[in-house]
């Protein structure tokens, strides 16, 4: 960062090593201009009246000329007995960041040239950005310049950008060629390559709007939604995953990125959108996909170890505050708001209690799914009330191939305790209460139990232990403060470790149900862990016992009359042992007849809870010092940043609800100043690579200075005054001329602005990993475009504690759909295109790296995703072409790179083709670089 | 041959997408020595110099994950002895990550002086602790957190969040690679698993992908690295013979892209590491007696497995690989972890855990120093916090510790058989020379040439640093 401020310093005063004129004057300009911001920027910090480090004091002439502790530093007129010069030259001061050659040069200049000082104490420089700071200003409307080369301006923007090309002697490249327009335009808008149909059809049309109706039809696409959903997916770190060390699934996260996608689609305006993301949950008549829209708060990496201690508790739950901060500011205002949580921003006029005002608006935001109705509710209320039904039916028929427990018994006559799942089966009874007593465990450690089920004896089944049935759990212990482990997941209706009960007594305790009235009952069903990842902690000696009266329990069932525990098969089948053979395969039917409806059900449960975050009232927010969660300091009221106007301050008092709401309507008002210029920006910045600001999530003083600082403020205004609809946004870039040139370089061009920052040519891209899978699947003819609803996943099924990630050995049809249809966890990447630069969503990304490495080249060679894609790509090639090599190999290349081949490709794939069969040129096609790249 | 790099004239992928700007500046100055920067335009494992001459050259770190107990293996408490079973002194009731904690326990381990410089190692690790003499001992480590995941992020990457750049990310980014033909950076898993982090322990975070740690170990080799069965080596060969020919077409529509060329260049080199991977991991030349050293005929498959991963990192480091992260230790699942998380009963499960890492780490330092390798390689033996000096309440096992751990270093540029930092009597708290995992970052790269204050990155509104805004060169470890 010391670099960067260097450079500011540089950019304030161009003037530096240039002063040349001689005399007074010019010792004052080179002092003021030069000398001045230097001393004060990179040595009064260290070297002034109060704190003078080596007890030199270079705010003073006087000062400076005794000098300090090794002696006088500044000798007038002969700079090389100056001790500070010296020390600059031998880059030992500054210490951590010496000065530039010409730097030096200048303090030589000016000792040499006297030592004049002008206005006296020099003082520090405050290397913040102030509130005259540019992305802090309202925009302006510029009027688009005149420009010399009249013919080459399409629109405003290139009105704009020739006019700072034509001042550095340089204009556009020359125009690409329709092809290339072409697979560039339905890449940007789409992420995929165009079809061959869609080339025929663009070539072949000649009139003159024929690349407006290009435009168009792509930004009607669906795809274009999955397109730029994705780069906002990137931006607002989103992730199916908590992260850190459990890494645990949030398998409900999508529907906010099929809300975004929806967004895109439908063009919602900006400020609509931010609305949403921020509050949707208030908003009346929102639908479920807009209700999932508050996904974006709880977007992030979320914590979810247990910590017992104060400061650790707090800390995760500051972290989780600080994360939403962080995204809403990067996100909207493009500024480092995260920054100034321990202290006032280094570079941005931010201070820490505008960090805190923020975090007291999401202070009642917590991690958790919401329940959110789904679209289609009542249907799917009555499909799984009756495959439930269903399942109680052939649970009760399964069962009765289960002998009766018999407490009397003392020799094992049912099967042996399993971790998974038991049934009890007992002569009908009359109960108020049951209560299951654990005697031993499997491993001498507290008891768990993951639900307890009691059925009645009607002729559909109830179980009258849910808490939804009214019945009261209550348990002799729990284990402590834990969240998955608690007495009201006995009998929550949902299996598994992380609902379950432990006790807090080694190998022992009780759980109880109580019912609100008399049941008959003959049956109990239960389990330590229903998805059979842990058998620890199961139950193996044990008693249940039931009472009318809380003073006369009367015991049913024991572990006396099952066999031993055998810990090699923990999971035994739900078809107990034993069976006649007939009777066996009978149950075997049912059983998997119950599986099919228990998937169904799964479906039919699943999309109801969304991870879209939960709302309760906070408490009073302070500010932290240091950012400590053990140290409060001074209460802090709700806001926005004091330095962004319009002003945006709430009561302490306020509802929850309300914050988030005034937020977003202070981020959507067309005077804030930054929300319209960071989105136009982003809107650039995935067009052509980099945007007018190079660094989209940062617009404060550490970021980069606009390219064009007027066309930015120009598409800003044209944003907001189309109503803040991007498509318009979209059509306005990509009939520039700028968009349309080629990429041609010129020596004069890569001499004077090699980095494009000003826009002489189009810069080729890679694509990204998404579209170059996408591209794959679409070469090969595979690609499913269906959209929406569940991703398809590439790992494994795991409900391990710690997620283990261990990807599928092969993977199918189910996965060849788009990749941000794909199930994506946090830190852990697509085994085959993550190296391609894709971001882990540890972290947002608002601009990606665009790196080559050997794990590509292997990944694209060797991976069995490519080459079975190879295979697909080419029988779908010889169907489509033939038998002939030649009309093969065009029709692979016009697949492939959207073109046919030219001679000497053709000869050369006509021959591998002979030699090494179609599907080895395929594979080399999703090789080639221009595969990989768009023009 | 000049390398490709060398030929490339072409600034802009450097400029523009690898690093626009003030990040441009940063590496400018680890290319000062080139004088320009038209060699150096895509980020590249291409060797570079580093800010000043540097006493290692490459990295063995070895990150035991699950949080060891510093008080039953390097860092000898007396008062523990005469205390046991008491409360600890000066504390009412203290909690900790899980809770309440008990009475003060000895180490179920016997403490014994080794060596020349009779330092005390308790014997859980008898083999590593007969190598103390060439250990350089930090006895104050401190942690920014008492959670797994976050410390295996702060130890691994500086941040206790997720998604920065690890140490060897930085490295790699800084120094690029000696060995073309190998993965720069190296990450192998344990035998058991991966660690409880995952791959935030080798991410290249928001640095370009290219100085992302490789994993693999001595089973599990490079993903995609081998040709698929269905593919014949004649094909493959075929296959690139075509691809090179495309791109060159390619290449002459685009003169002098750097990125295009950087590609064409990393299927070249794509090529070679097929060859050169293989043959690293290969152990089966390695004489019997090497093999025994690593303990590969042990009868514990887990212990052999995890000799094979010391050899395998050996070999590498032999061939200039330059940072390799032997992971010992796998995630926590359940009771039973499969790694150094000791809450329940510590002496159970530490008489697993413990010869598992001794004798073949033992047998791997040794081979280091035989061959020469530890003059210019730095070893650094770490994990994400300590342990409790009480047990839990109700248990035989420590709780987490951040306030005060142990780690040592080995090898190149620091003192060996040396004592750095202290705990307090009961070394519950560093007291003497408190260090953070900062100033553990900050002294390797100081070791490795690099001036921890000056290998920045931009990212999202800061030029990020391995050591955030802290750290401070350790300098009275350094030989």
């Amino acid at each position: 960062m010391k670099n960067h401020l260097l450079l500011a310093a540089l950019a304030l005063f161009p003037g530096v090593g240039l002063a040349q004129s001689p005399g007074a004057d010019a010792e004052q300009t080179l002092f003021r201009d030069s000398v001045r911001p230097l001393l004060s920027s990179k040595c009064v910090g260290c070297h002034n009246a109060t704190k003078a480090k080596g007890g030199l004091d270079l705010s003073r002439r006087q000062n400076a000329l005794k000098g300090g502790d090794t002696g006088p530093s500044l000798v007038p007129g002969d700079s090389a007995k100056s001790l500070l010069l010296r020390r600059v030259a031998d880059h030992e001061m500054p210490p951590s960041n010496p000065l530039t050659e010409e730097q030096s040069a200048l303090l030589k200049k000016w000792i040499d040239a006297g030592a004049f000082y002008e206005k006296e104490p020099i003082l520090p420089a405050i290397n913040r950005a102030g509130a005259d700071w540019w992305s802090l200003q309202k925009p302006r409307s510029p009027v688009p310049p005149t420009v010399r080369e009249k013919s080459k301006v399409q629109n405003a923007i290139d009105a704009f950008l020739l006019a700072r090309l034509e001042a550095t002697g340089l204009t556009y490249a020359p125009a690409a060629d329709r092809l290339t327009l072409l697979r560039r335009a339905t890449f940007d808008l789409t992420g995929l390559p165009p079809t061959p149909e869609e080339i025929e059809q663009f070539l072949a049309d000649t009139s003159p709007h024929a690349y407006e109706k290009l435009i168009d039809r792509l930004l009607d696409s669906p795809r274009y939604g999955e397109r730029w959903g994705r780069h906002w997916l990137d931006i607002v770190r989103f992730a199916e995953s908590h992260g850190y060390e459990t890494n645990q699934l949030r398998p409900n996260a999508w529907p906010y990125r099929d809300y975004v996608i929806r967004a895109f689609n439908q063009d919602l305006s900006y400020p609509q959108f931010i609305l949403e993301q921020l509050a949707g949950d208030t908003l009346k008549d929102a639908d479920f996909l807009t209700q999932s829209a508050t996904g974006f708060l709880v977007g992030g990496a979320h914590d979810v170890v247990g910590n017992q201690t104060v400061e650790g508790a707090l800390q995760q739950r500051m972290d989780d505050l600080d994360d939403i901060v962080t995204a809403t500011g990067a996100t909207f205002l493009g500024l480092t708001i995260n920054c100034a949580r321990c202290h006032d921003h280094k570079f941005d006029p931010i201070s820490q209690k505008d960090y805190y005002a923020l975090q007291a608006i999401f202070a009642g935001v917590q991690h958790s799914e919401r329940t959110i109705q789904p679209p289609d509710l009542a249907q799917r209320r009555a499909k799984a009330a009756d495959l439930r039904a269903q399942i109680q039916r052939l649970d009760r028929d399964l069962e009765a191939y289960e002998p009766l427990a018999d407490p009397a018994a003392h020799k094992p006559m049912r099967a042996a305790v399993s971790s998974k799942r038991n049934v009890e089966r007992f002569a009908p009874v009359e109960a108020r209460m049951v209560r299951f007593v654990v005697l031993a465990t499997n491993n001498g450690i507290e008891p768990c139990i993951d639900e307890l089920e009691i059925y009645t004896t009607e002729a559909t089944p109830r179980n009258v232990a849910l808490a939804s049935a009214g019945a009261k759990p209550s348990a002799s212990s729990v284990y402590p403060s834990n969240v998955y482990h608690k007495v009201e997941h006995i009998n929550d209706g949902r299996h598994g470790n992380s609902f379950s009960w432990i006790s807090r007594e080694a190998g022992k305790g009780w759980v109880q149900i109580d019912f609100p009235t008399v049941h008959k009952i003959d049956r109990i069903v239960w389990g330590r862990d229903r998805e059979q990842r842990f058998q620890d902690r199961t139950p193996v000696r044990y008693r249940i016992e039931v009472a009318l009266d809380p003073a006369k329990w009367q015991v049913i069932a024991t572990s006396e009359d099952r066999r031993p525990f055998d810990p090699g098969r923990p999971t035994a089948s739900i078809v107990p042992e034993g069976l006649p053979a007939t009777a066996k395969k009978q149950a075997e039917a049912l059983l998997r007849q119950r599986e099919r409806l228990q998937a169904e059900l799964t479906q039919m449960m699943g999309t109801q809870a969304v991870y879209a975050g939960t709302f309760t009232e906070p408490g009073p927010t302070h500010l932290l010092l240091r950012g400590d969660p053990v140290r409060k300091g001074e209460e802090i009221a709700p806001g926005g940043l004091s330095v962004v106007s319009p002003k945006f301050q709430m009561d302490r008092k306020t509802p929850e609800k309300e914050r988030r709401l005034a937020l977003a309507r202070w981020l959507g008002n067309p005077d804030n100043p930054l929300a319209a210029r960071v989105m136009v920006n982003r809107v650039w910045h995935y067009h052509f690579g980099q945007g007018i600001v190079s660094t989209p999530s940062d617009f404060g003083a550490n970021g980069d200075r606009p390219a064009h600082p007027e066309l930015l403020d120009w598409l800003a205004g044209a944003f907001v005054k189309n109503g803040w609809k991007l498509k318009p946004l979209h059509r306005l870039i990509m009939l520039s001329n700028a968009y349309r040139q080629s990429g041609q370089k010129n020596d004069k061009g890569m001499s004077i602005d090699a980095q494009n920052r000003l826009l002489w040519r189009m810069t080729p891209r890679r694509l990204e990993a998404e579209a170059i899978r996408d591209s794959i699947l679409s070469a090969s003819g595979k690609l499913d475009l269906r959209m929406g609803g569940e991703g398809y996943n590439l790992w494994e099924k795991n409900t391990n504690y710690v997620t283990v990630f261990k990807p599928k050995a092969t993977l199918g049809p189910e996965e060849f759909r788009r990749m941000i249809y794909q199930f994506k966890p946090r830190s852990q990447q697509d085994p085959v295109f993550g190296v391609f630069d894709c971001p882990d969503a540890a972290l947002a990304r608002p601009r990606r790296t665009v790196s080559t490495t050997v794990l590509q080249a292997l990944n694209l060679l060797n991976s069995q995703l490519v080459i079975t894609q190879a295979e697909f790509f080419a029988a779908r090639v010889q169907k489509e072409a033939g038998s002939d090599h030649a009309e093969q190999a065009r029709r692979a290349f016009l697949l492939a790179l959207g073109r046919t081949p030219s001679a000497t490709e053709e000869k050369a794939a006509v021959a591998l083709i002979a030699k090494q069969g179609l599907a080895t040129l395929c594979r080399a096609l999703y090789n080639a670089n221009e595969f990989l790249y768009v023009d | 041959m000049i390398p490709l790099w060398h030929r490339l004239t072409d600034r802009r992928a450097f400029l523009g997408d690898f690093a626009t700007g003030v990040s441009a500046l940063a590496l400018a100055s680890l290319l000062a020595e080139q004088g320009k920067l038209a060699g150096e335009t895509v980020p590249t494992t291409t060797p570079r110099r580093p800010h000043f001459e540097p006493k290692a050259k490459r990295v063995l770190h070895v990150f035991c994950t699950g949080a060891v107990s510093h008080l039953d293996t390097w860092d000898y408490k007396p008062e523990l002895l005469k205390r046991d079973g008491q409360p600890m002194p000066g504390v009412d009731k203290l909690v900790t990550f899980q809770g309440e904690n008990g009475n003060l326990a000895k180490s179920p381990w016997r403490f014994k002086p080794r060596g020349q410089t009779g330092k005390y190692v308790s014997d859980l690790l008898p083999h590593l602790a007969d190598l103390a003499d060439e250990m350089c001992f930090l006895h104050s480590l401190t942690s920014k957190t008492n959670t797994h995941g976050p410390g295996e992020c702060h130890m691994s990457t500086g941040f206790a969040l997720e998604g920065y750049p690890s140490i060897g990310s930085w490295v790699t980014f800084a120094l690029g690679s000696a060995n073309q033909n190998l993965p720069s950076y190296v990450a192998i898993p344990d035998p058991r698993g991966v660690p409880q982090q995952g791959p935030s322990n080798w991410t290249n975070g928001f640095l370009p992908a290219v100085f992302q740690g490789t994993v693999f170990n001595a089973d599990n080799p490079i993903s995609n690295l081998a040709r698929p069965k269905q593919v014949s080596p004649q094909t493959d060969v075929a296959t690139r013979d075509f691809l090179k020919l495309l791109n060159e077409e390619h290449l002459k529509r685009h003169p002098e892209d750097s990125e295009l060329t950087a590609r064409i260049a990393a299927y070249e080199l794509a090529a070679r590491m097929q060859l050169s991977a293989p043959e690293v991991s290969d152990l089966s030349k390695e004489s019997a007696a090497t093999r025994s050293l690593y303990g590969l005929d042990d009868r514990n498959p887990i212990l052999a497995g995890f000799g094979r991963n010391c050899l395998l990192a050996r070999r590498l480091l032999e061939r200039d690989v330059r940072f390799v992260t032997l992971f010992n230790g796998a995630f926590a699942m359940g009771e039973g972890a499969l790694n150094w998380d000791g809450h329940r009963r510590i002496k159970s499960d530490y008489d697993r855990h413990g010869p598992i890492l001794d004798r073949p780490l033992a047998g791997l330092l040794k081979d280091l120093k035989s061959r020469g390798l530890l003059k210019d390689t730095l070893v650094l033996w770490t994990t994400e916090f300590g342990r409790m000096p009480t047990f839990q309440k109700g248990t035989q096992g420590r709780d987490h510790n951040p306030m005060g751990f142990t780690a040592w270093m080995m090898g190149a540029g620091v003192k060996s058989g040396f004592t750095f930092g202290a705990t307090d009597p009961f070394g519950h708290k560093a007291v003497d020379n408190v260090l953070s995992v900062h100033d553990f970052h900050a002294t390797v790269l100081h070791l490795l040439g690099l001036d921890h204050e000056k290998l920045t990155f931009y990212h999202n509104g800061s030029q990020r640093r391995l050591t955030d805004v802290h750290g401070h060169v350790i300098k009275k470890i350094l030989a």
